[in-house]
């Protein structure tokens, strides 16, 4: 390490500091030539240069050569907010050769030009955050960044199309995938449905070269009916534990023939058919289940809930039935997470006049898709739940708590708009001579084909009527819709046979939970938070932590395939390096005078510091560290410091007022 | 008083009713709901609809606003907690403190006086009349 | 346990033996309503006016009034119930200070504490309760499918209210069960009856209120209960008579014949036909 170049009265470092007009953001506001007459004047600064757009090329220069031409041993560069340009300056630096920890930004836009009318008081202002920088500039001491090593593994949590193809595009690069899906079978929520938009391409068919191919792919360790119990560590170096679910079938003996499923007596709800069918005890979810291997459901099993029955062990060919099975745990070391936890749909009772739970052909997107589908309940006919007959009338109610900042959620789903007109060019493809009537408020059409595919349901002669439902209730064996026609101005009665409405996606509560668990974050709706939602959509704050599909926010399959081979690339990105670096601005121990009180541990929100026992000292895992600098404040021995951001430099910074 | 006109009604209206108008997205919700919708010219997701672009003085000569029972159930399904019934009875102070009565009360008849219960008369007569 | 009653304009004349039903009934069950001295008119329908502070006054001097007496106020009618507890959330809500200095000053009576405002339906769920009630059916009701039909008043605005869900409120369908009645499931327990629209658009009540009814009824109604004088007469006068119409009924008469009271003292005169024959030929009577 360099040696350090103090502040001390024999030698005051060699500050140039660099004042930006960022066009007229800080120019329109900031006296410039008189706030670089003041900087000038400042104690320790060398030069003072000023330039329109500092951050391009030879704004860049105009460092790097001021830095050799007035052997400059800090650079501060007041301009805009250090989120923005911070890495673009201390690259330049290091690219001159002084160490980029050297260098400071003083935000004297956000924090100045940008809040504050006067021109003289934004002008004294950014003078006095020039000042405060200053002193920190010449505080600080070169750092080195921290490297930790990277296990090149990656965990993908969630096996719908987002995990899957996430999975695939890391382990064709070569890597290993640990793919964990809580369902006996992958395939998440697309293997309901029964056609795609705007295609119409069959959903299974696009789907099953994907689920076979991830069933059978040499890198991908694929954990079916688990769950991610915890995870700990860091990125590059995490720890995850996981629950394999007693599946009561030996997944190696069992040859997936379904004997077992034909015979069972077991019947219980089928959440896959969206109770449109019931299932049996021993199931699996559909015949083209990847791993093909059913699971008992112990709560509906007779033999394991009353010790009767056992018929699936009578009859199974190959004695693959396991009654004592257990809950088991495995470890897996993985350096990157993909969470891909997908979504669900609100539960439409919440809607209480909308009749769900009471009148039994009032039904949700995804089971219609279930009456839709060929390997449905019905094979695919169009059947109302209440008597078997088919509709003749149906009507779709879109924003069936969608943009309902009171009884549902404020934002739009995105995905209801075409799969409604999906369903019902479906509906009326099966029954010739069956009437759709969509009720909408707006229909939303951004994607390719999409507006295309819109004007092909009106085509049709479905009808579009647009009036948010207010209420829907049974009359006889109708069912009765109250709409209105607001391009007309009135209020419309509807008969229908059969009501499908288009439910809110929510963010799948499983996946919440998990969130909460992992402490990554979540919005208050649920769904992860990405990084930046303009320029980071697949990272998330918490390194190493990846985010892929309807989990982060409503999104159809296209965009979900994207952001799951983004998130695969951000991870390829990872694994392309022989070592991750981190900011070296983190916490420090001095081992002399610390007494392992704990309080700094208790304080940590990362979990970076911990008390060594033996030692009796508080250790900071540098690479776990985010430099927030809480432990230092919270301890009261005064030997936790932050690195280059430290107790002295901070009562100097604040001196300058 | 005098009754306002332009957007010193549309003002004085969103001050009475404490609503604001520009939060409707247009769904028609209301209109759906209201069991009066049939007979109410215009229906509420209009009426809001005048009032937002700037014909406040047309609603104040509709019918509409007349025929509102305060059942509430139009703000209470509202996605925008937009309560209508507070608009509408925004407008009928507004008319009915220019001392113009809907509803006189001399025009009941004594079978109907003697029948109907009174809550009916002094909930109509506090809605609609001066 | 003694409440402070206040009974309002049409229960204490035209439907007078509604009154003396619920009291009555009422002593059954174990509580006892002292009618409030000088109570003026509740000031239904509540005026929404964000300036109206004068509509405000008549119900506040109520509110006084009853502070005076006790710390809870009850209701049988679900109009004065809506209009009295909204004018005392207005009064106490964040904000108002000023507006209910001024009106506690302006009305002639003193203003001791807060009231809590209740419906004689809420006293016997959460005051009673309603195994205590059941305890002292002697006349359980029993096959009697009757429809519970709340009318919009008793639930809405639900924040203020807060007394059932509004699109499914359950409460009187347990009461009835609890008197032994199979309470119908329908779709129309909240929606408008037409209300004071009967004054001027008889019509449109009419029609509102043979909604409700024609929906209980295909849903497996034989009966109606209301909590309303006024839903009780829209629903039960506005319909051409006709021999098979559903007896409609007021909470309190359920109520009464469920705990032994005689049918004299049920006050079926309010009713648009004697439902003393239907009454009899379920069992009931």
């Amino acid at each position: 390490m360099d040696e350090p170049v103090a502040a001390t009265p024999r030698h005051r470092p060699r500050v140039g500091v660099f004042v930006c007009h960022c066009g007229i953001n800080i120019a329109g506001v900031v006296k410039i030539p008189e706030l670089m007459e003041r900087v000038r004047r400042m104690s320790g600064v060398a030069v003072v240069k000023d330039y329109k757009y500092t951050c391009s090329d030879p704004g860049q220069q105009m460092i790097r050569d001021a830095i050799k031409d007035d052997k400059l041993e800090r650079v501060v560069v007041a301009c805009c907010s250090p989120t923005l340009h911070e890495t673009t300056f201390r690259n330049a630096c290091a690219e001159a050769g002084l160490n980029p920890y050297l260098c400071e930004i003083a935000n004297i836009r956000e924090h100045c030009a940008w809040v504050t009318a006067d021109k003289d008081e934004a002008t004294t202002k950014a003078e006095g955050i020039v000042s405060t920088v200053l002193r920190k500039a010449e505080a600080d001491q070169p750092l080195e960044a921290v490297t930790v090593p990277i296990t090149k593994r990656a965990l993908v949590i969630g096996a719908g199309i987002a995990g899957i193809q996430s999975a695939l595009d890391i382990a064709n690069a070569g890597y290993e995938v640990v793919l964990v899906e809580k369902e006996p079978s992958i395939g998440g929520h697309m293997a309901q449905l029964s056609e795609t938009f705007p295609t119409l391409d069959c959903s299974q068919c696009i789907l099953t070269p994907r689920t076979v191919e991830t069933g059978r792919h040499p890198k991908i360790k694929l954990l079916t009916y688990s769950e991610v119990e915890s995870v700990s560590g860091y990125v590059g170096n995490f720890k995850v534990k996981i629950r394999r679910k007693a599946r009561y079938v030996d997944f190696n003996a069992c040859t997936g023939c379904g004997l077992c499923m034909e015979k069972c007596p077991g019947r219980a709800e089928s959440s896959f058919e969206r109770g449109m069918a019931k299932r049996k005890a021993i199931y699996r979810l559909l015949p083209q289940a990847v791993p093909n291997r059913p699971v008992i459901d112990a709560n509906s099993c007779t033999y394991l809930t009353k010790g009767k029955c056992g018929v699936c062990a009578k009859i199974c060919p190959t004695q693959a039935i396991r009654y004592d099975d257990q809950d088991t745990f495995v470890e897996e070391e993985v350096g990157a997470i993909v969470m891909a936890t997908g979504y669900e749909l609100l539960d439409a009772k919440k809607l209480g006049s909308y009749g769900v739970g009471t009148v039994p052909d009032v039904i949700d997107g995804l089971a219609f898709e279930r009456l839709l589908s060929a390997s449905g309940p019905t094979s695919g006919e169009v059947k109302r739940p209440s008597d078997g007959k088919t509709p003749k009338k149906v009507v779709f109610v879109q924003c069936a708590g969608s943009r309902d900042s009171t009884q549902g959620m404020p934002y739009c789903s995105k995905i209801c708009c075409m799969y409604t007109a999906k369903q019902a060019i479906l509906y009326r493809h099966r029954v010739h001579d069956g009437e759709a009537t969509i009720c909408y408020i707006d229909v939303r059409t951004p994607g390719k084909g999409f507006e295309e595919f819109y004007k092909r349901a009106t085509d049709d002669g479905i009808n579009y009527l647009r009036g948010k439902v207010s209420k829907i209730f049974r009359q006889g064996d109708k069912v009765v819709v109250w709409a209105s026609d607001t391009l007309a101005g009135r209020k419309v009665e509807l008969e229908a046979d059969l009501v499908v409405l288009a439910t809110a996606v929510i963010a799948n509560p499983e996946g919440v939970a998990l969130a909460r668990k992992l402490k990554t974050q979540i919005d208050t709706h649920g769904f992860m938070t990405e990084a930046h939602p303009k320029l980071r959509p697949v990272e998330t704050l918490t390194a190493g932590f990846f985010l892929a599909g309807c989990g982060q926010g409503p999104k159809d399959i296209p965009e979900t395939v994207a952001q799951a081979s983004a998130a695969a690339a951000k991870v390829l990105a990872m694994f392309g390096s022989t070592k991750l670096t981190h900011s070296p601005t983190v916490a420090v121990v001095d081992e002399e005078i610390c007494v392992g009180c704990g309080n700094c541990e208790r304080t940590c929100a990362y979990e970076a510091v911990k008390v060594d026992e033996k030692r009796g000292i508080a250790v900071v895992n540098a690479a776990l560290c985010e430099g927030c600098g809480a432990c230092a404040m919270s301890c009261p021995s005064g030997a936790m410091n932050h690195k280059n951001f430290t107790k002295k430099a901070i009562f100097e910074m604040a001196d300058q007022f | 008083m005098q009754i306002p006109t332009g957007k010193a009604l549309a003002r004085q209206i969103e001050e009475l009713s404490g609503q604001v108008v520009s939060d409707c997205y247009q769904c028609g919700c209301c209109t759906a709901g209201c069991p009066i919708g049939e007979d109410m010219d215009p229906p509420p997701s209009k009426a809001i609809r005048l009032l937002q672009l700037d014909r406040a003085d047309e609603l104040l000569k509709s019918s509409g606003i007349w025929m509102c029972a305060s059942c509430l159930v139009c703000g209470t399904r509202c996605p925008r907690a937009v309560d209508y019934a507070r608009i509408a009875e925004a407008c009928r102070a507004i008319i009915l403190r220019s001392r113009q009565s809907k509803v006189d009360p001399d025009t009941v008849t004594a079978p109907e006086l003697e029948e109907i219960p009174q809550q009916a008369f002094i909930a109509s007569f506090r809605k609609f009349s001066v | 346990m003694k409440y402070v009653y206040y009974p309002g304009c049409t229960l204490y004349t035209k439907a007078k033996s509604l009154d003396a039903c619920a009291r009555k009934a009422a002593a059954r069950v174990g509580f006892e309503l002292e009618e409030m001295p000088s109570w003026n008119c509740c000031g239904a329908i509540y005026n929404t006016g964000s300036d109206d502070l004068a509509a405000q006054v008549g119900p506040v001097r109520n509110l006084a009034k009853a502070s005076q007496l006790g710390e809870k106020l009850v209701t049988l009618c679900a109009a004065c119930h809506n209009v009295l507890k909204r004018v005392d959330d207005r009064l106490y809500a964040q904000g108002n200070e000023v507006e209910r200095d001024r009106l506690i000053a302006f009305v002639d009576e003193k203003y001791e504490r807060r009231v809590q405002v209740m419906h004689y339906l809420e006293v016997l769920k959460n005051d009673i309760g309603f195994d205590k009630v059941k305890e002292k059916v002697t006349k359980p009701l029993a096959g009697l499918k009757v429809a519970s039909y709340y009318g919009c008043l008793m639930v809405r605005p639900k924040e203020v209210l807060q007394f059932d869900d509004p699109e499914n409120p359950q409460v009187m369908d347990d009461l009835m069960r609890a008197l032994g009645a199979e309470p119908t499931a329908f779709d129309f327990k909240a929606e408008c009856c037409g209300g004071y629209l009967v004054v001027n658009r008889r019509d449109v009540a009419a029609n509102a209120s043979k909604r409700i009814i024609d929906n209980a009824r295909a849903r497996g109604a034989e009966a109606i209960v209301t909590t309303c004088p006024l839903c009780q007469y829209n629903l039960d006068k506005l319909r051409a008579v006709t021999s098979d119409a559903v007896p409609m009924f007021y909470f309190t008469q359920l109520l009464g014949l469920a705990v032994g009271l005689a049918p004299e003292e049920l006050g079926f005169d309010v009713n648009s036909f004697d439902p003393v024959p239907f009454l009899k030929a379920k069992g009931l009577l």
